[in-house]
């Protein structure tokens, strides 16, 4: 990444897939910012109940086919932000560098940028009497330091860069939008972002041995678009990419078994437990 | 927590902060990860940052045919829990000043009312008048320090000289070399985190050196050349590997990932590092992972997709394994179907993992040995996992011993990546006194396991095999030990405690803290920087200074890339702290023993001046502080080549290769692969438990037996991810990520559980529970979760004891499981010789309910009412 004194805008990239929720990043935001104040950017972070970036976890299926997803969640930096909208005192502010910050002198710590943020992440610190977010590390920023979280993630999940740079484009070039519903315009992309799956595991019901390389496919009954997945060596197979809320037609075709059909719908993964083929 | 020392906001700006390197709190035996790198100013720890590599250090690549070339990144971070530890600095729990507890005398101790009682404030004078009356009296009345026991051994906040927790020792050691005053009571550390590999994989392989866990000699080679799949057997980079390696152990599944090899993880949870990396998680219940073993080595027979010619070649006795596994000696075939309902693993699951491991090239993984390793019988557990590695010919290419990160001597006479001989040997100062801690025995022959302190204490007389001394040969576990050494012996009087781990790092803590309490006892001493834990029980409390207080040495020799650091003293000293050295040396000072303790810098300067940045490099010891640090640079690809050729190793071989290639060589009797032990069929033939071969058998803390029915779940106790041991809980920002917030604002300890085992307890997902069995009873936050095998439990050891009344019962509000763990003695009996001492903290039984915490009566059990006046 380039350095990060220029006058370039800049953005984050989540790569989600990345992510093992090892806490530095939140660490690393305490440490620099609860007991110091950076002025004008933000006064101190209290002692605890902040959390200026925050791993969400999403425990994702069943046992034994269970997996992890986490999503380090921060202040999105939006271009068209609620938060701003709402404060009724014009204390929230763009940097030309594109980051947002809360201007602790003429915040009167109302709330309605809590209440606005539709991302949850605006905390009141109440020792002090204003809003106060992540700032993207807008002193070390001027500085020519990373943000803390970036500096200290040791998975390359939080990258750092002018939005033009060559390698952050090219990091990003599938990237998507949290929430686009939102239409914040954030400058904050990700990627990996879960997708539902379908998973289940197949055994023959006669032999009782797991069946490998089994192909089941799911047909989205809106789109007709197909998805499929093979087993695996211990039987387990899982559709990913799905969406929720659609309705998707299953099929699993066993070497010499009989066919499985079933209509399953997404809300949210879906495990279909141990499914015995019939040898036909 | 309040910051004392902390100025006004407005004050930071003005003043520019200084860096200082600052060694890893969890650095332990001397031996460090890489520092943090910390910005201060006169009054303030402004913050922490990882250290980056230098590009001038050469880092080494490990390169492959087909998959690539791998290397270790520049950036070098340490747990969270480091990040976090300068809130310890100044936190309210530092001892400041030396406390003497307000009702103990010389003549009246009032050794019941330890752990309630008041301190006050007296002056180092004082203090070490105290100490050298008291050790002066021991010898007055019992002619030699024996009757003091002294446990200093790791497991606390610790850097290379000034807070090591060796120095109990060597105090004593000294007292008895200058003054003639005769042996003290040394606690051996027993191989906590290796017991089972110790205990039961010694007698099937050897590899004493490396406490049962084979050597990794340039291991990363052949798996990233050869391997098809890796099993996890519990092993979690993310937590316990981070802590004691950094960076390079949440590099090394990276590696393997981008190396297209498979990851099954194997353990009763899907640990952090599985979650994300595994392709397969293969649950099964606590300590049932010989009964798994057992089958697997029943499917290959069955299938007779094994090794038959290593096996003939490279082992001994496995017709009399395959005749047990068969039911030929006991009527029982251990088949899957057999396992299936002992492990929770479907017998379909089994045969597909048998299939999988014998056709794909396998490798086996652990940082330590996971949760089986700790457990009751751990042994045998781990005598079937060197069983069934040798069924699929452990050293052949791809088929390895595995540690996600390895300290510097685990090795046969290679660095487990590309690093020169010569930096191994000669590139660190190594404090001669880890001999204390990590040895081949103790050194005074007056000695007690850490296992078995308490019950040396209480139950006056215990006697056991093996010293079990880390780095003992396998033959001291057939030899006979005793305390007191003799019947007219006055036992144990004075306890000196230099970390405070005991009660929440091995078994049965509660017990612990029943002896402290012993009437045997007139004079516990504790140095340490924190009032937390057992401290509280001590007559005299000495306050320890953290890293950031004083200068030190660091010694890089537990991470991938070997270094050295100067550590610059950060802030000034809390109160009247000094570093653990420093105590001891008042306290050596007044005894007339000036030359063995010479100021601190000058030991540091002569070990240093032992090394290859001195010897080979010319840098002079002031020249090395000025530079503030040395990192070793490694072989190019090429160079390691050419060295591991000259030691018999291939390209791209490595680990056991050359057992593989030789079929001898291994600290065994007959030098192979023992199914059934030669050892053990001549030094200890009846042996029930342990017998010459390694057979399958129940216990008391197993599912299915009697006590079972009362205590039906089983405990699975990980080491944690946000804790160092005992240590850190007290940190405002570790709670809020590590603990379950309970309705009352407390933090409580998790309990994971799965769903189905809360539902038949009406428990939901953030209760407080009773974790119980008749040892005792612990509180903790219940955590709802997939991603644990119905049948267990997961509280992880060593959370901060804060003991409180529930309905008039005492119970730890703090979660400290070790308090309910079992001591080893249990398996025997009172009164009974210990075959094996093995340490049991993980693998154990307990019930669960549900509680109210309204009906929490805090701070008025056992340890509280500690009021400090001054």
């Amino acid at each position: 990444m380039t350095s990060m004194n220029k006058p370039g805008k800049k953005k984050f990239l989540i790569d989600m897939e990345k992510c093992t929720s090892c806490q530095l990043c939140v660490i690393a935001c305490k440490d620099e910012h609860v007991g110091a104040d950076y002025l004008p950017w933000t006064k101190s972070q209290p002692q605890t109940g902040h959390f200026w970036i925050d791993v969400h976890s999403m425990e994702r299926g069943q046992i034994p086919r269970v997996k992890m997803s986490y999503l380090p969640m921060m202040c999105q930096h939006c271009d068209n932000a609620a938060c701003v909208k709402a404060c009724p005192e014009d204390a929230i502010k763009r940097r030309d560098d594109g980051l947002v910050w809360i201007d602790q002198e003429k915040c009167t710590g109302c709330g309605m940028c809590e209440d606005a943020c539709p991302y949850d992440v605006i905390f009141m610190n109440q020792d002090v009497g204003v809003a106060q977010k992540c700032t993207g590390c807008a002193h070390r920023v001027d500085a020519g330091s990373l943000p803390r979280c970036a500096e200290v993630c040791p998975h390359d999940v939080i990258l750092f860069a002018d939005e033009d740079d060559a390698a952050f484009l090219a990091a990003a070039a599938d990237a998507a939008i949290h929430h686009p519903e939102f239409e914040a315009r954030p400058r904050v992309l990700w990627k990996g972002l879960p997708q539902p799956w379908i998973a289940g595991a197949v055994f023959d019901a006669a032999s009782d041995d797991l069946l490998a390389d089994v192909e089941v496919t799911a047909v989205d009954l809106f789109d007709d678009s197909v998805h499929t997945a093979r087993s695996d060596a211990f039987g387990d197979f899982r559709i990913t990419g799905l969406r929720d809320g659609r309705k998707y037609l299953l099929h699993i075709r066993g070497p010499h078994h009989e066919e499985v059909r079933s209509v399953v719908t997404c809300d949210g993964d879906q495990d279909l437990g141990t499914i015995a083929l019939i040898p036909q | 927590m309040p910051n004392d020392q902390q100025p006004d906001h407005q004050h930071i700006a003005d003043e520019k902060p200084r860096t200082v390197y600052v060694s890893h709190p969890a650095s332990g035996l001397a031996r460090s990860n890489f520092p943090l790198v910390c910005e201060v100013t006169s009054a303030r720890i402004v913050r922490s940052r990882p250290f980056h590599i230098p590009d001038s250090v050469r880092r080494y690549e490990i390169k492959t045919s087909t998959r690539g070339v791998f290397t270790r990144p520049q950036k070098e971070v340490q747990m969270p829990l480091a990040f976090a530890w300068k809130q310890r600095v100044h936190a309210d729990t530092r001892v400041r000043y030396p406390l003497l507890r307000n009702d103990w005398s010389p003549d009246n101790p009032n050794t019941e009312q330890r752990g309630h009682s008041g301190y006050t404030r007296i002056s180092w004078d004082r203090a070490i008048d105290i100490i050298v009356d008291q050790i002066k009296r021991i010898h007055q009345k019992y002619g030699s320090m024996e009757p003091v026991l002294v446990q200093a051994d790791g497991h606390g906040h610790s850097g290379y000289m000034q807070s090591l927790h060796f120095w109990g020792h060597y105090l004593f050691d000294m007292i008895r070399e200058h003054l003639g005053w005769g042996w003290w009571t040394q606690q051996v550390r027993n191989p906590d985190s290796w017991e089972g590999y110790y205990w039961g994989a010694k007698h099937v392989w050897g590899f004493d050196a490396t406490l049962g866990e084979p050597y990794q000699d340039a291991v990363w080679d052949d798996v990233l050349e050869h391997t098809e799949m890796v099993i996890f057997s519990g092993n979690d980079p993310e937590a316990t590997g981070l802590g004691m390696s950094g960076s390079i152990a949440l590099e090394m599944p990276k590696w393997l990932k981008r190396a297209g090899i498979k990851i099954i993880a194997l353990a009763p949870d899907l640990n952090y590092a599985a979650s994300v990396h595994a392709d397969t998680w293969i649950p099964l219940k606590p300590n049932t992972d010989a009964a798994l073993y057992l089958a697997l080595a029943h499917c290959w027979i069955s299938e007779g997709n094994y090794d038959k010619d290593y096996v003939a070649s490279h082992t001994i006795g496995f017709d009399a394994f395959a005749a047990h596994v068969l039911g030929e000696d006991d009527g029982v075939v251990k088949n899957p179907a057999w396992a299936e309902p002992i492990t929770g693993v479907p017998a379909r699951t089994i045969r597909a993992l048998a299939r999988e491991w014998a056709k794909k090239r396998t490798s086996f993984s652990v940082y330590f040995g996971g949760p089986k390793i700790r457990g009751t019988m751990s042994h045998l557990a781990a005598r079937l996992e060197a069983y069934v590695l040798a069924m699929q010919g452990i050293g052949k290419p791809g088929r390895q011993f595995l540690r996600t990160g390895a300290p510097s001597f685990y090795k046969k006479s290679l660095a487990q990546v590309p690093r020169y001989p010569q930096v191994d040997r000669h590139g660190i100062a190594l404090n001669p006194l880890i001999e204390y801690a990590i040895g081949k025995g103790p050194k005074s022959p007056v000695f007690i396991p850490r296992t078995l302190a308490a019950e040396a204490i209480l139950d006056r007389a215990v006697s056991w095999f093996g010293t079990t001394a880390a780095l003992a040969k396998t033959e001291d576990q057939f030899k006979h030990y005793q305390f007191p050494p003799s019947i007219d012996h006055p036992g144990i009087r004075m306890v000196w405690n230099e970390n405070g781990s005991q009660p929440g790092s091995w078994g049965h803590g509660l017990k612990w803290l029943e002896a402290l309490r012993s009437p045997m006892i007139d004079f516990v001493v504790g140095v340490h920087p924190w009032l937390e834990n057992d401290l509280p029980y001590s007559d005299l409390i000495l306050p320890a200074q953290t890293n950031y207080e004083h200068e030190d040495l660091i010694a890089v020799q537990r991470s991938d890339l070997l270094a050295m650091f100067w550590q610059d003293q950060a802030v000034e000293p809390v109160g009247e702290s000094k570093s653990d050295y420093e105590i001891h040396r008042m306290i050596g000072l007044r005894l007339g023993l000036e030359a063995a303790f010479p100021p601190a810098e000058d030991w540091m300067k002569s070990a240093y001046e032992g090394t290859l940045a001195h010897t080979g490099h010319g840098l002079d010891w002031a020249a090395f502080k000025d530079r503030k640090f040395v990192i070793y640079d490694c072989p190019t690809w090429e160079e390691w080549v050419d060295i591991k050729r000259e030691h018999g190793y291939d390209e791209h071989g490595g680990g056991l290769q050359w057992y593989w290639s030789t079929a001898t060589g291994l600290e065994t009797l007959s030098g192979r692969i023992e199914f059934v032990s030669g050892r053990i069929a001549a030094l200890d033939p009846d042996n029930a438990e342990r017998p010459p071969l390694a057979k399958w058998l129940t216990h008391r803390e197993q599912a299915g037996s009697a006590r079972a029915a009362t205590y039906p779940l089983t405990v699975m106790s990980n080491h944690p991810r946000f804790r160092f041991h005992v240590q850190g809980d007290d940190i405002d920002w570790i709670k809020e990520i590590g603990k379950v917030r309970g309705p009352d604002g407390y933090w409580y300890e998790p309990c994971r559980m799965h769903p189905d085992e809360a539902a038949a307890r009406d428990i939901a997902d953030g209760d407080i529970v009773r974790v119980f069995n008749e040892r005792g009873a612990v509180l903790a936050g219940a955590m709802l979760t997939e991603r644990l095998i119905p049948g267990a439990v997961s509280i992880d050891h060593g959370a901060k004891m804060d003991m409180a009344m529930l309905t008039n019962q005492i119970v730890d509000r703090g979660g400290c499981i070790n308090l309910i763990a079992p001591s080893p003695l249990e398996k025997y009996g009172p009164g009974a010789d210990i075959k094996v001492p093995e340490m049991n903290v993980s693998g154990f039984l307990v019930q669960i309910e549900k509680i109210d915490p309204a009906d929490i009566v805090p701070g008025t059990g056992i340890g509280q009412g500690v009021v400090v006046s001054s």
